[in-house]
């Protein structure tokens, strides 16, 4: 996100009506990154997966953290763009096509996201026609594939509606049908943590409404941060008014999810029972600074979105990347913390594909945090989420997204 | 209906190890490939072939030979995208299709019991150059998950699995579950046994007697 407001910030204002040299250069330098991405997906797949930090006894990792990410990331503009439609409100301005193009950008990355985690990246025709029905893992790919050609139809919807080629009635109807499937998105990808009885931490039904809750607030900061930051460079005009209404939204959703944070934590420490480890695990153990960052960090927003005074634009883009970085330091507690407590601690038989530092015995490999990437998966992800911001730059430059009355 | 499950009696368990051993030999295992492990029982105490509890009179020692325990109601089963992991209507086996595998871990996610599921994060290497075992063991492969069969290729000839077979303490059996005249089900009706994790409702085919 740091890297779209300052490569946006960059472009020269006023822009040109394809974006001028500014995006140019952001779509060159995206493009340059997602082949380097590419380069080491391709060395992940012939090397071997060993060069990952991934292992049996922590069998996901960044991939998998980032994919949720991405997935919430991809509400907050459908969502945004969706609402004002569907209940007839007034909306946002003209900000609707921009968030949803957001909106598409991540869902490809977090679909790129899953795909790098695959073993067999060349099966991946099995899911169409070897489809297990009943996997939440199956469930998402159909509902993510609906979400993404949704988002895509509603983009062109309002596009053609402003042309006056789409009804109103049309145009709302998609909306309420964008909308559905953004919550069903988020819940689906929960469950696939959710429903699994094997991880205490995941194993809640708080985890859908709080995914959708985390998703609206990482989704609302992202299109405050773009709308700024396309502000700033000239390529939309945005009444401040709009922004405080966004900045109202965002402190909602924030106060919501860190209440659900709340109930979870105390329904697992309550009992004192194994529950007490989770909770130990966030507050002091291994995973403390991902825990403190959120919630210190979405506190934090929240005040700056729900105190007048300090509703400037450069607060509000630093209450957006804070509550990004919150929801990602979420999702990181959230992965990580579901494999470092093991149902049975002993491992028999420790070997390389066990753990990552498995020379010692099990109490040593989880006395840390038992999983960290390798630079190998940093850059993979880094060229997957170049590929999402290949695309938003791309969407920029060759769709009309700026406001109607602007066009 | 065949339900084959397996009957490990802890007090005659030595934890030799050589049922692992006999598995990976059998299965032509890959170097640091595990299916069947030897935990230690010592009142949670991590240490490996170590006695637990406090000197002299509580002390804690014993082994658990731990590998795939062929659910009843499987969680690997339910969640696994493509069917890869199936249970096998005939047996009640759960077998991976290594052909079929996508590699998305997700059955090593949702299964229970840490561990006894493992995904080559290589191409499979090993120490010898040539293949050990059943000619009949699949190829394993890079980038798939695999675990124990319940040595389908000799179970589903009647034969006992390779762990059973070399166990020097007699400690293993095999059998039909469902039939209530066979040598498991009377040791389970007759004997005190423990399963593991069986508040995850897993309902696990292997049976410890203790």
């Amino acid at each position: 996100m740091t890297e779209n407001v300052s490569t946006a910030g960059a472009v020269k204002a006023p822009a040109a009506k394809k974006g001028g040299a500014g995006l140019n250069i952001a779509i060159g330098v995206s493009a340059v990154i997602t082949i380097i991405g590419l380069v080491l997906w391709f060395m992940q797949i012939s090397g071997g997966m060993i060069q990952t930090a991934m292992r049996n006894f922590d069998s996901w990792g960044l991939y998998i953290t980032s994919f949720m990410f991405f997935v919430g990331l991809s509400a907050g503009g459908l969502i945004i763009s969706s609402v004002p439609k569907a209940f007839g409100i007034k909306g946002f301005g003209g900000i609707s096509k921009v968030a949803v193009m957001t909106s598409i950008a991540c869902t490809c990355a977090a679909i790129g996201l899953v795909v790098v985690d695959l073993g067999q990246p060349m099966r991946v025709w099995e899911l169409f026609v070897y489809s297990n029905l009943g996997s939440p893992l199956m469930w998402d790919i159909i509902v993510l594939a609906t979400y993404l050609i949704l988002s895509c139809v509603y983009l062109w919807a309002q596009i053609q509606g402003e042309k006056g080629k789409v009804s109103h009635t049309a145009l709302r109807v998609i909306s309420v049908i964008a909308l559905v499937c953004a919550i069903l998105v988020h819940s689906v990808t929960a469950w696939i943590f959710g429903l699994q009885q094997s991880h205490e931490m995941w194993h809640t039904a708080l985890l859908a409404p709080w995914f959708v809750s985390s998703a609206l607030v990482c989704g609302t900061a992202l299109v405050i941060a773009t709308v700024i930051g396309l502000r700033a460079a000239g390529y939309l005009k945005l009444d401040q008014a709009y922004l405080v209404k966004l900045a109202k939204l965002l402190a909602v959703f924030l106060l919501v999810d860190l209440y659900f944070f709340g109930c979870d934590l105390l329904t697992e420490a309550f009992p004192a029972g194994s529950g007490l480890a989770v909770v130990d695990m966030l507050v002091s153990g291994p995973l403390a600074p991902f825990f403190w960052v959120e919630i210190i960090g979405c506190a934090a927003a929240a005040v700056i979105c729900l105190v007048p005074q300090l509703r400037t634009n450069p607060l509000l883009v630093v209450a957006s990347l804070l509550a990004i970085a919150g929801i990602f330091c979420k999702r990181v507690q959230l992965l990580v913390g579901g494999f470092q407590i093991a149902n049975i601690m002993d491992p028999g038989a420790l070997t390389q594909y066990s753990v990552t530092n498995w020379e010692g015995n099990m109490a040593q490999a989880y006395s840390g945090i038992v999983y960290w990437p390798t630079p190998l998966e940093f850059g993979v992800t880094l060229g997957v989420v170049a590929l999402g911001f290949l695309i938003f730059f791309l969407g920029l430059k060759f769709l009309p997204l700026k406001p109607a009355d602007e066009n | 209906m065949t339900h084959y499950g397996m009957v490990i009696d802890t007090e005659k368990c030595v934890g030799c190890h050589v049922c692992a051993l006999a598995c990976k030999l059998e299965n032509n295992l890959p170097d640091d490939v595990w299916w069947n492990r030897i935990l230690t029982d010592n009142g949670g105490e991590m240490d490996f072939d170590m006695v637990g509890g406090t000197y002299p009179d509580n002390l804690q020692f014993g082994y658990i030979p731990m590998s795939c325990q062929h659910c009843e109601n499987p969680a690997c089963v339910k969640v696994c995208p493509v069917g890869a992991t199936y249970k096998d209507p005939e047996t009640g086996v759960v077998r991976q299709d290594y052909e079929k595998c996508i590699g998305c871990r997700m059955c090593m996610s949702a299964c229970p019991y840490t561990g006894v599921r493992s995904f080559n994060w290589e191409e499979p290497k090993y120490h010898m150059d040539y293949a050990t075992g059943s000619k009949d063991v699949p190829e394993h492969q890079k980038h798939t998950v695999e675990k124990c069969t319940f040595c389908y290729h000799r179970t589903s000839q009647g034969v006992e699995p390779a762990c059973m077979h070399l166990c020097i303490g007699r400690a293993r059996f095999w059998g039909d579950l469902d039939d209530p005249n066979s040598e498991v089900s009377k040791m389970v009706a007759s004997r005190s046994y423990k399963q593991l994790l069986p508040e995850e409702g897993t309902k696990p085919s292997v049976y410890y007697l203790v």
